[in-house]
């Protein structure tokens, strides 16, 4: 087939034809990076939007001073890369998707580049607890500072809400609170301390960021990890995931005050992260793997691992049963905070939130990694958009995710294959990703001389949070805890 | 809701009698780092840290717990001089504490009073403000255990508040950022005396990894008078749980080993 | 006894006058001739004495007396004493000669209504009550909605007169006499008539009270009255109450049972709708009115178990509800006069009427917070409080529903219960929401320094004392009403209420008690104790923290509750009721996208009911005009065609 056949049969290349747009080197697997002017930037991201792409995320790379947007398109990480040479503003892609709004504020605040008719470039990264804004004004209407510190065991985020007093007429949600900068930290460490540093951007997906990241490195070394090393990764992984909705859970039914249930639940959640415990060292699943494969044996055999899951699923099943039986519960529940297809695929959402309104967005699937393409599961998904729905997604991908578990323990060999492979020669640039419990988290790497120049975090969390504004509409405040909840995002990841 | 009562009977008492009885830790858990071997390490031995908790003078090593993240860099590097001890009860009182090794700190600082000790009513019950100033949520989650059957604090007179005009200890997690510096400062204003401040976790130690990024002041310490430190990325419950105890008065604190 | 009656009327009546001349004497004067007249009526209700005189036997309507009994004297005491207070407190503001001429002329009315014992001078001063009404809703010209507020209550008061009008000439056409006595006797032969002067005389006591469908005009009234008058209007509900409990009660008598569930009905949906319309009102003085609203219906749902009780031949449940609504009338007339006083001194100290700009003026009026407290928390019925000793009563009473052997009575009388369980759970989010949106919180705007009210205020200090004792010294009062009411009932049931001599019951043995005596004394020896206890072993040492407001340092006045986001949930709920709707919308101003809330209540009665009446009655009366043609030929051909008819029809009747 000559160039122009090609061109023709490949849907990204058919979506930009005739813009400046220029493949730079070979697609790596199924990434994809392009060059594109920066006045045509906007529309060429538009126009992919257009044939399906997910908006994913915008930063600008300070090594080489360029812009990169990251879309998903059909199976492919598409990275456009818009050279600045030293300018010091470009058309903003806020215009194209609400999606970029956010990230577009962090770049701004980060590097001072300024994108043009953003709509509210207000600064984002050190938010200042002493003031807030009024989103909608009114004589009846005042604004509840819903955090920083709230009430409860809860990370640090702030939810102004315009409210008449109980019905809600906007929900902000106001992140960075917690800003670390700890994609800044990144620099000149090697790839085992790299890996320490991206288990711990957020502990509650900590297994999952690891695994981005290692695979990453591992992209632009050009290698892959064992398959042993890749079936135990899967296993943390997995147990990350049931670990994290059982945690949705607990949250919930302890704001529909279901005492028994938090504490069944609250069981369940404790025995896995015994399990990842007693399989590792570490209730988190840290110090697992690393670039090249996982660091040690397992201090647990896959027998003892398949016993502990089977009492845990019969315990769950009944708990679930119950759980979705209790009318005190469902009742808050369905129809709170609800979501349609398009406002999802509007901001880029991902994760359970998407999948509960029928989009099947899961990077395990679309552009698997590890063993997730040798073994069989189901992507969870439920019509619906609501509460409910993103529950019962969760629950569903719980049962999911022992299937994975299992097939992944039942099939490992029985001689000793490697844990992992060095890696000696490693430079440039990769994406790597990995489907975190709330969505796909994905790391742009740059490697030079064996060490890590710039990393890049783009953060299921912060894609999701515009969402939980879009979500209220008739939600009035008793539902605030119930609807932020079933979204069960991570600030931590979010502000990095 | 009858179901529910005869689904919560029917598993039987999994709490666990911490303090009363001791909990080990299960085998191979990273409890904490601790300095074996002899003396006369080279100087390199400190870059085997990412966070720089490795402080190597004239051959002497010491790690420092507060700055610890229990990745284990040091024991799969230099298994003959560093080890992780499958350990819980790793709270402190002194910050200098925190530093073992054959390099001790040069002075001792003070001991602040415990709760326990200012007022006997405390020794007993205890209501606790949690602040996230910047953690990567992963102690909030051990934080949250806490309230579950397994460990259940609430047997130990030791609750949630919601608000901090009602606390006793302030509970803070997370290396403190710009941002949360000042709500920290203001809850801590709010609450009434006799108060203590807890921090959770190596972040509300020291900072961690995220102590040079310049968005983070440093370790609680650096913004309010810490009376327990408790190690860890992220510390156990029963960690967690031991600390409280330790800022209650209730348990003393082992000579650091 | 009755020589210092005559001297009180008369005082009065000389006030109208002297209010030409110094309005503020005159209002003194008032002052004391309702000492002297609530004096009078505290005697004769206790039993001492039996006041009369009459009065103007050459009107020619026969033997006409203003009479001082048992039931009399009840409401007498209570417009005197309450009017006292409020006469005082008046005269602090330096009242207009008008305003002090109507306040003489409303309370003299009252008292004439209350005193006369035949059917024309009753109306007589019934009517001077609407005139008054009308004229003091429509004084305060400075406000635009001065002249409907006054054009309402006159028309719904008049409506109201016709109504009594009405019923009166059907008795004198029955009877042929105007007195109430020759009416009392001949009551058992009316037949239907007494159900139809019954409906009327619910109608005409109604329009005052603010009963269903007739609420609409009382809070408007409340708002446009100038000053302090508005307590003074307050003062009516005792001439209406007593037009209820003696035209129906006492007069027509033997009630079948369908009366008293009629009027518990028309109470309880009348307490509902009061409160619910309270509970969203931001204008202080409409918010009381509605309040009063409601406590009309309260009362009304009392006498209507009375009403039960006598029918169903039930003498203790009859003084069950009959005290309990007594007790309810007493009580709220106190503590509401009370608070529309307060209302007009926070009025006068921030030029606002409304709740909303309103916030943290406890300290700043501290005199003023007591008063309207002890109000609020009486008209909320919290306990030991006099609203709450009513309530209690009147609970007590509805549970007795099941001694009544009929079931459309005992279920009538369950829903009026549950009515009123409802109404008493809005009523205190609703006074929670009127107490601390004005004296709690942080001031939410900057309000300039106006006239402060004095210190010294007899008036409002007379009435605060007064609601604060009004539940202790319940058990007194009891026994005192069960001498005036015992008229009514025959012998005096009432007394058996109070058990032990400060602990009170339900008429009925056994049922329930509750002391309001113990309670008061109680509360206060604790409360002492406790701070007796904190200051003797706690630290002395105090510090002060700023609010917490989730970590933030947002000025608590941004963040704080308004008075909407009380009522909002019940708005919300109850959307359909109140037809609450609220939009946003979006503009775009200098480039940026500005959100504005716009909300949108829809009054139901005012546009499903009045308006179309109003509409319709233009509409007539615009047809009727035609009939003013202007042309003398015209009326010429009227008086000729009336002349015809007249000579036609009376021989015709004659026959």
């Amino acid at each position: 087939m000559s160039a122009e056949e090609t061109a023709r049969e490949d849907p990204l290349l058919q979506a930009l034809e005739g813009t400046a747009a220029v493949e730079e080197a070979p697609p790596r697997g199924p990434v994809r990076q392009l060059r594109i002017p920066m006045d045509e930037l906007a529309t060429s991201t538009r126009r992919l939007i257009d044939v399906g792409g997910h908006f994913a995320g915008v930063f600008r790379s300070e090594s080489e001073d360029s812009l990169r947007a990251l879309l998903a398109l059909r199976g492919e990480l598409i990275v456009l890369r818009t050279p600045l040479d030293g300018a010091r503003s470009y058309p903003s892609l806020s215009r194209v998707t609400p999606a970029a709004r956010l990230p577009e504020r962090e770049l701004h605040d980060v590097s001072g580049v300024v994108p043009l008719d953003h709509p509210q470039l207000d600064p984002a990264l050190r938010p200042s607890a002493d003031e807030l804004e009024r989103v909608v004004t009114g004589p009846e209407t005042f604004v509840l500072p819903y955090g920083p510190i709230r009430s409860g065991v809860f990370e640090a985020i702030q939810f102004p809400i315009d409210t008449g007093g109980e019905d809600i007429l906007a929900f902000t949600v106001r992140p960075y609170f917690k800003r670390r900068n700890l994609e800044a930290r990144f620099q000149g460490l090697d790839f085992d301390h790299g890996t320490y540093l991206a288990e711990r951007i957020a502990g509650t997906e900590s297994v999952a960021q690891a695994i981005a990241f290692a695979q990453a490195v591992e992209r632009v070394a050009g290698i892959e990890a064992p398959r042993l090393a890749q079936r135990w990764r899967v296993v943390h992984a997995e147990l990350e995931r049931i670990a994290n909705h059982l945690d949705v859970g607990i949250k919930l039914a302890e704001d529909a005050a279901l005492s028994v249930g938090v504490a069944r639940l609250g069981v369940l959640k404790e025995q896995v992260m015994r399990l990842r415990a007693r399989l590792c060292g570490n209730r988190f699943g840290r110090g697992v793997l690393m670039p090249g494969g996982v660091r040690r044996e397992p201090l647990l055999s896959s027998a003892e691992v398949i016993q502990a899951i089977d009492s845990f699923e019969d315990d769950l099943r009944r708990d679930r049963s119950l759980l979705l039986a209790t009318a005190s519960f469902t009742d808050r529940l369905i129809g709170s905070g609800r979501l349609d297809a398009e406002t999802v695929m509007r901001y880029g959402g991902v994760g359970p939130i998407a999948r509960a309104c029928s989009l099947g967005i899961d990077a395990r699937l679309e552009r698997p990694y590890g063993s997730y393409g040798r073994l069989g599961f189901r992507i969870a998904r439920t019509t619906g958009g609501d509460a409910m729905a993103r529950f019962e997604v969760r629950l569903e991908e719980i049962d999911q995710s022992v299937h994975v578990i299992r097939q992944a323990l039942e099939r490992l060999d029985g001689d000793m294959a490697a844990l992992r492979i060095a890696i000696t020669d490693a430079s440039g640039e990769g994406c790597g990703w990995a489907e975190a419990p709330n969505g796909e988290v994905i790391y742009w790497i740059a490697i030079e001389d064996g060490r890590l120049r710039e990393v890049h975090i783009v953060s299921p969390s912060l894609r999701n949070w515009p969402l939980l504004s879009e979500s209220y509409r008739g939600d009035v405040l008793t539902d605030v805890s119930f609807i932020e909840h079933s979204f069960g995002l991570t600030p931590a990841g979010a502000d990095r | 809701m009858l179901k529910w009562l005869f689904r919560g009977l029917r598993h039987g008492v999994v709490t666990t009698r911490y303090p009363a009885r001791p909990e080990p830790a299960p085998p191979g858990f990273r409890g904490r780092i601790a300095v074996l071997g002899p003396g006369d390490a080279p100087q390199s031995l400190g870059d085997l840290c990412p966070t720089g908790a490795i402080q190597v003078e004239g051959g002497r090593v010491s790690v420092d717990r507060g700055l610890c993240v229990l990745c284990g860099a040091c024991v799969a590097n230099a298994p003959e001089r560093f080890g992780f001890e499958a350990e819980y009860e790793t709270a402190v009182r002194r910050r200098s504490s925190l530093v073992v090794g054959e390099r001790l700190a040069t002075a001792l600082e003070g001991l602040r009073p415990t709760l326990g000790d200012r007022s006997r009513t405390l020794r007993r019950s205890i209501h606790i403000r949690h602040v996230d100033a910047g953690s990567d949520g992963a102690e909030e989650w051990e934080i949250q255990a806490l309230t579950n059957p397994y460990y259940d604090m609430q047997r130990l007179g030791l609750f949630f508040t919601p608000t901090p005009r009602h606390a006793d200890l302030l509970l803070v997690t997370g290396g403190v950022t710009n941002s949360m510096r000042e709500p920290l400062l203001r809850a801590y204003e709010v609450m009434p005396e006799p108060k203590a401040v807890v921090a959770v976790g190596t972040d509300a130690c020291s900072g961690g990894f995220s102590a040079t990024t310049g968005e983070v002041v440093g370790g609680v310490d650096q913004v309010l008078p810490v009376d327990v430190y408790v190690p860890g990325s992220p510390p156990a419950p029963i960690a967690i749980l031991h600390g409280l105890l330790l800022a209650a008065g209730v348990v003393t604190e082992e000579a650091a080993a | 006894m009755s020589v210092v009656l005559a001297v009180g009327y008369a005082s009065l009546a000389a006030a109208v006058l002297a209010a030409v001349v110094s309005p503020r004497a005159a209002v003194y004067v008032t002052a004391a001739a309702c000492g002297l007249v609530g004096a009078v009526g505290i005697a004769s209700a206790a039993g001492y004495t039996h006041a009369s005189f009459s009065i103007a036997s050459w009107l020619g309507f026969g033997q006409t007396m203003l009479v001082s009994d048992g039931l009399a004297g009840i409401f007498l005491a209570a417009t005197g004493v309450v009017g006292a207070a409020v006469s005082l407190a008046l005269a602090q503001r330096s009242p207009t000669r008008l305003v002090g001429a109507l306040h003489a002329l409303i309370l003299l009315a009252i008292c004439a209504v209350i005193g006369s014992d035949q059917a024309f001078v009753f109306l007589l001063a019934w009517e001077t009550i609407t005139l008054s009404l009308y004229l003091l809703g429509s004084a305060d010209r400075d406000r635009p909605d001065a002249l409907v507020a006054g054009y309402f209550a006159g028309g719904v008061s008049k409506l109201g007169g016709g109504a009594l009008l009405a019923a009166f000439g059907l008795l004198y056409a029955k009877t042929g006499s105007f007195e109430f006595a020759v009416w009392a006797h001949q009551a058992p032969n009316l037949g239907s008539v007494r159900d139809a002067a019954f409906f009327l005389f619910v109608v005409g006591f109604g329009s005052k009270l603010g009963l269903i469908p007739f609420q609409g005009p009382l809070p408007p009234l409340y708002a446009a009255a100038p000053g302090p008058s508005a307590a003074t209007i307050s003062l009516t509900f005792f001439a209406a109450f007593y037009g209820l409990w003696r035209l129906v009660f006492a007069i027509l008598g033997a009630p079948p049972l369908w009366w008293g569930e009629l009027l518990v009905a028309v109470g309880g949906v009348t307490a509902l709708v009061g409160i619910l319309y309270a509970v969203t009102e931001e204008e202080i003085k409409r918010f009381l009115g509605f309040s009063s609203v409601e406590h009309a219906g309260i009362a009304t749902i009392g006498f209507g178990v009375a009403l039960v009780g006598e029918a169903a031949h039930l003498p203790r449940l009859a003084a069950a509800g009959l005290l309990a609504a007594t007790l309810q009338v007493l009580m709220h007339g106190a503590a509401k006069a009370l608070a529309l006083v307060a209302a007009d001194r926070v009025q006068t100290a921030t030029g606002q009427a409304e709740m909303r700009p309103l916030g943290g003026l406890g300290p700043r009026l501290p005199l003023t917070a007591t008063g309207f407290g002890l109000a609020v928390v009486s008209l909320a019925a919290l306990p030991p409080f006099g609203g709450f000793v009513s309530e209690w009563l009147m609970f007590m009473a509805l549970l007795q529903a099941f001694r009544v052997n009929d079931t459309i009575a005992e279920l009538v009388l369950a829903l009026g219960g549950a009515a009123l369980a409802l109404t008493a759970g809005v009523a205190l989010l609703a006074f929670a929401k009127l107490y601390g949106g004005i004296f709690l919180g942080h001031a939410r705007e900057r309000l300039g320094r106006r006239h402060m009210p004095t210190r010294l205020a007899p008036g409002f200090v007379a009435l605060a004392l007064i609601a604060l004792v009004l539940g202790p010294i319940a058990p007194w009062e009891i026994r005192w009403l069960g001498h005036g009411l015992g008229g009514l009932l025959g012998s005096d049931v009432i007394a058996q209420a109070v058990t032990s001599p400060l602990v009170l019951g339900p008429v009925y043995h056994g049922f329930s008690v509750m002391s309001p005596t113990w309670l008061a004394a109680g509360l206060t020896t604790f409360a002492l104790a406790a701070f007796v206890l904190v200051r003797a072993l706690a630290r002395p040492a105090v510090r002060r923290a700023p609010v917490w407001v989730s970590g933030t340092a947002v000025p608590v006045a941004t963040v704080q509750y308004r008075p909407e986001a009380y009522s909002n949930p019940i708005r919300v709920v109850l959307s359909g009721l109140y037809r609450f709707k609220r939009t946003v919308e979006v503009r775009e101003e200098n480039g940026k996208e500005i959100r504005v809330a716009r909300t949108r209540v829809v009054p139901v009665f005012e546009d499903y009911f009045y308006r179309p009446i109003a509409a319709g009655s233009v509409l007539i009366a615009g047809r009727l005009r035609r009939l003013q043609s202007g042309s003398l030929g015209m009326y010429l051909l009227y008086i000729l065609a009336v002349l015809l008819a007249a000579l036609a029809l009376i021989p015709a009747l004659g026959h």
